[in-house]
């Protein structure tokens, strides 16, 4: 490219010849491949388009603001009474859970992964672990939840009831299986980080006769904050858009029920909804039969999901700016939060 | 194993040994927490396991077979006797997997014809302004909670293939066996392509873009034409990525409860390709929407274990799933393609 | 960082001891099961909480099966129920009944049957008729669309014990819905569709008279009309407590507010 830039530009006559390799020489198969490529390139846009703005339609029309205050009513009339205060509270609460337990977690175990990986078969194991849970389905997650925290050993974590059997749902353990969902997104985000900071900066703590723990702590991680926000994030989104774990083992009620007791924990061991259960409960596939607010709670889901897209965006573009730049390819696996461990 | 497994006596560093208690314990923490992971698991396969052990000792190979309307197999097991000797065991799971390998099958074939042209179209033929604008969409699709699909579904789709595609006629010729309302295969194939298109394209756009850019110069500069340089070159390189967003998919479609629950049809009806058009009209119900469907009834033990079995067949598929995304990427290794 | 993780530790300690035992407050009643009896429970809740100042009681739906194994299990207070024991309900559940309820056979208001006898419906509900063509009365032509509900469901019971008798089942191509409320919509949406409802949900949907006698309140309290049931309120072992509360002021000779509630759509029996 530069080697023409050198040269003078030919005569007019020369440069308005095509350059390109014309589409019309090319074989009938190869064509229609390429129109094929095109159609279903701007399918894709419009197809996402009409997603959003189908919601965005529905969304709005459905929506007041006096929904997002109101607490859901038990009435038979669900369309007319009530609003949705209740499984937002629900999406808070269980996303907080679920990301505290995963986000320490998580770095850890990235650090672990990069910076030790002794013994060697224990870190190809925990590395395929931690595609299998990423592969899990969140049903399969939400039995496994069921089945282990109906132990009489795990009692404190949901409620008793008179009978003596343990009811096993509660926030408190559906959170606990939601932070296996966000742990792989935070894993693999701090762990791809991590690998790219150069060996020069481990090598300068150490001279300076820091210890590896200190180095990490104080070093590494801190440079590799954005990635672990990006990672948290993605975690987030993907808590907050799962239903069956919430379905199985959250209870599923439309409003939050407290086991009694202290009231912070009392929340905490008790059953609840979020905003996924809600829209599943008032659809045509569960009891509320009041579509219009299934609308207003998906639309207000899907902003949700819209705004941690965006801050994802925003945290990429400062990491770009200070200097932690990605390859175009890295980029789009951090992205997407894809798998990045395939290589 | 044990042993070295406990101890940190196996710290080599640029420290050297002796390095302070602190160090050790620090990487012991660390250690601990991995095998945690391996240990959760672990935990997971056995309890799955032994809860579903019943259902299967039961019921033998037969599980897997068919004869018998599934739902009517579960409502004898809810109506059935509640004392330990005489509960209801008897299952015949297979409507249910032919739902499951029809709905995701279908669902990563065309996903995956789709996502090839779409991230070709993304890496190569889009122009500089369009992929800046499809970079987020693709993020934002990715990320729409399934809950959300099953709304559209439920509510927009299936009544529109109601309306156009299921007539009198239609419902009259499988009317002996199954009704035919708007939710059924075609529109759970849909919606289910459309979920995972997302994620395949990000994948295989992504290696796409890492291909070096001196093989398709090279390939360009022997007169090759762009489309045949991106299918001979470019795709060729990144199979290993193809077949990691297709075993991603597959994944995904599988463990697919909530969406396939709101819009796939009420009855576990397997349907019958030798009905000729309508059999894209027929209700389906894979594994993990019936698991979710039946989870208020999980009290009433055998349908618990019933439910668990079909959690442990979703198991060791998705296991299988990824022993085969490693098997097939072996043969990649070989002409030095980066798996 | 020795002292924010000592202060840490001490008070997770404190939040998990404060975990442990599991203060009996002023709770409110929780209650479950049928979606047929939500709407009387729902209003004699209300009404219970503006006479007697007890929290309001907490109701969700479910079916009437989940409602007799949650209250088995202990998981909530009282279950609703609408169907009557079963043999396979699970051991020392005490039933009260509250109310009496009327089960009507629903179609479309294009195709406004008037009546329907014992064998048809039978017939219709079964599978061995399938085109409203073979139907006396029908209006419109076309394959039925046959409206179940899911197995748990206390309404499909009571319309298989009184309609079906011990020995029929409803077809299991029908179609199976997950509340009364999503009956009335299919029905009200789909002009070939059939089904069967508490009579509160047949606004907006045509009530087939059976055996003669149209489904209305009137005929449902005289006596006339056969497809009754009834409604009941679980509790493991004799009712105590805020529950023995409850169900003494719903059941109440002497209390009016519950026995208007209760008339204005269903049976008083009390």
């Amino acid at each position: 490219m530069s080697a023409t830039q050198a040269l003078t530009p030919p005569p007019s006559s020369i440069r308005s010849a095509k350059q390109r390799d014309s589409i019309r020489s090319w074989p009938l198969a190869d064509r229609v491949a390429y129109l094929l490529c095109w159609i279903v390139g701007i399918g894709l846009c419009l197809m996402a388009a009409a997603i959003v703005l189908f919601m965005l339609v529905k969304g709005v029309s459905y929506l007041r603001p006096s929904l997002l205050i109101e607490h859901p009513s038990a009435s038979q009339n669900q369309a007319a009474s009530g609003g949705f205060l209740d499984p937002i509270e629900g999406t808070l609460i269980l996303t907080a859970i679920g990301i505290a337990i995963a986000a320490p977690l998580g770095v850890g175990l990235a650090v672990w992964m990069s910076e030790y990986q002794r013994p060697a078969w224990l870190a190809r194991l925990v590395e395929s672990g931690i595609e299998m849970i990423a592969g899990a389905p969140s049903v399969l997650l939400a039995m496994f939840g069921l089945a282990l925290f109906a132990r009489p050993a795990l009692a404190f974590l949901s409620q008793t009831s008179a009978g003596g059997s343990v009811f096993g749902r509660s926030f408190l353990t559906a959170g606990a299986m939601m932070s296996l969902l966000a742990l792989p997104l935070v894993v693999a985000s701090t762990r791809e980080a991590l690998l790219q900071v150069p060996a020069h900066v481990r090598e300068a703590s150490y001279a300076l006769g820091k210890t590896k723990a200190t180095t990490i702590r104080k070093v590494l991680l801190p440079s590799v904050r954005p990635s672990i926000a990006n990672g948290v994030t993605l975690g987030v989104g993907r808590i907050v858009g799962d239903t069956a774990i919430v379905v199985i083992l959250l209870g599923a009620t439309i409003r939050l029920e407290g086991a009694g007791g202290a009231p912070l924990l009392s929340t905490l061991r008790g059953t609840g909804g979020t905003l996924t259960s809600y829209v599943l409960f008032n659809s045509p596939a569960g009891e509320g039969n009041a579509h219009e607010k299934a609308y207003a709670a998906a639309f207000v889901l899907l902003l949700m999901v819209l705004l941690l897209n965006v801050i994802v965006m925003r945290l990429n573009s400062s990491r770009a700016g200070t200097g932690q730049s990605l390859g175009a390819s890295s980029r789009w696996r951090v992205m997407t939060g894809a798998l990045p461990w395939i290589r | 194993m044990l042993k070295s497994l406990l101890s940190g006596r196996t710290f080599r560093d640029l420290l050297g040994d002796g390095a302070p208690a602190a160090e050790r314990r620090t990487e012991l923490a660390l250690r601990t927490l991995a095998v945690g992971v391996l240990v959760v698991i672990l935990g997971i396969a056995i309890v799955v396991f032994s809860k579903a052990w019943p259902s299967f000792s039961h019921n033998g190979l037969s599980w897997f077979g068919s004869g018998g309307d599934v739902d009517t197999q579960f409502e004898a097991m809810i109506n059935g006797p509640r004392d330990p000797a005489n509960y209801v065991y008897h299952f015949k799971a297979w409507p249910l997997i032919w739902a499951t390998i029809l709905t995701s099958g279908l669902a990563v074939i065309f996903g995956m014809v789709i996502s090839i042209l779409a991230a070709v179209f993304v890496v190569e033929l889009a122009p500089a302004r369009v992929k800046r604008a499809i970079d987020p969409t693709i993020r934002l699709l990715a990320g729409v909670p399934s809950v959300v699909y099953g709304l559209i579904g439920i509510l927009a789709i299936a009544p529109w293939v109601e309306h156009n595609f299921i007539s009198q006629q239609r419902k009259r010729s499988v009317e002996y066996v199954v009704q035919l309302t708007g939710a059924n295969l075609s529109v759970a194939v849909l919606i289910l392509t459309v979920m995972i298109v997302p994620i395949m394209v990000a994948i295989i756009a992504g290696a796409l873009e890492s291909v070096p850019r001196s093989w398709t110069e090279g390939s360009a500069a022997l007169g090759v034409n762009r489309w045949r340089t991106t299918w001979r070159v470019s795709l060729r390189t990144v199979r290993p990525a193809i077949v990691a967003a297709a075993v991603l998919a597959t994944a995904r479609a599988l463990g697919e409860a909530i969406m396939l629950a709101m819009v796939a049809g009420s009855r576990g009806f397997s349907p019958n390709p030798l009905d000729g058009t309508t059999f894209l009209f027929e209700p389906v119900r894979p594994l993990a929407a019936t698991i979710v469907h039946y989870v208020e009834d999980l009290n009433v033990v055998p349908v618990e274990h019933t439910l668990y079995a079909m959690a442990a067949v979703l198991l060791v598929s998705c296991a299988l799933l990824s022993l085969a995304g490693w098997a097939a990427k072996q043969p990649m290794k070989r002409y030095g393609i980066r798996t | 960082m020795r002292r924010p993780t000592r202060t840490l530790t001490v008070s997770l300690i404190a939040a998990l001891a404060l975990a442990a035992p599991a203060a009996a407050g002023a709770r409110a009643l929780l209650i479950d099961g049928s979606t047929s009896v939500f709407p009387l429970m729902t209003q004699l809740a209300a009404a219970y909480h503006k006479a007697t100042k007890a929290p309001t009681p907490k109701i969700n739906q479910g079916t009437s099966d989940v409602g007799v194994s949650d209250v088995a299990a202990g998981r909530v207070d009282i279950g609703d129920v609408s169907r009557n024991p079963e043999e396979g309900d699970p051991k020392g559940l005490v039933f009260t009944k509250i109310a009496r309820d009327g089960v009507c056979m629903i179609t479309n208001p294009k195709n406004p049957i008037s009546n329907l006898n014992q064998q048809t419906v039978q017939a219709i509900f079964t599978g061995d008729v399938r085109e409203w063509s073979e139907v006396p009365g029908a209006k419109i032509s076309g394959p039925i669309d046959l409206v179940d509900r899911i197995a748990s469901s206390g309404t499909q019971a009571a319309f298989q014990d009184i309609f079906l008798g011990e020995s029929l089942k409803i077809s299991p191509s029908a179609e199976a819905e997950e509340s009364n409320g999503l009956v009335q919509n299919k029905v009200k949406t789909d002009e070939n569709a059939i089904g069967f409802v508490s009579f509160a949900f047949t606004s907006g949907v045509n009530p087939v008279g059976y055996q003669g006698i149209p489904c209305t309140l009137q005929n449902a309290k005289s006596g006339q009309y056969q497809g009754v049931r009834n409604f009941w309120m679980v509790t493991k072992g004799a009712p105590k407590g805020p529950a023995k509360k409850f169900i003494e002021w719903i059941v109440s000779s002497k209390n009016a507010t519950a026995r208007k509630i209760i008339n204005s759509e269903w049976i008083a029996v009390h």
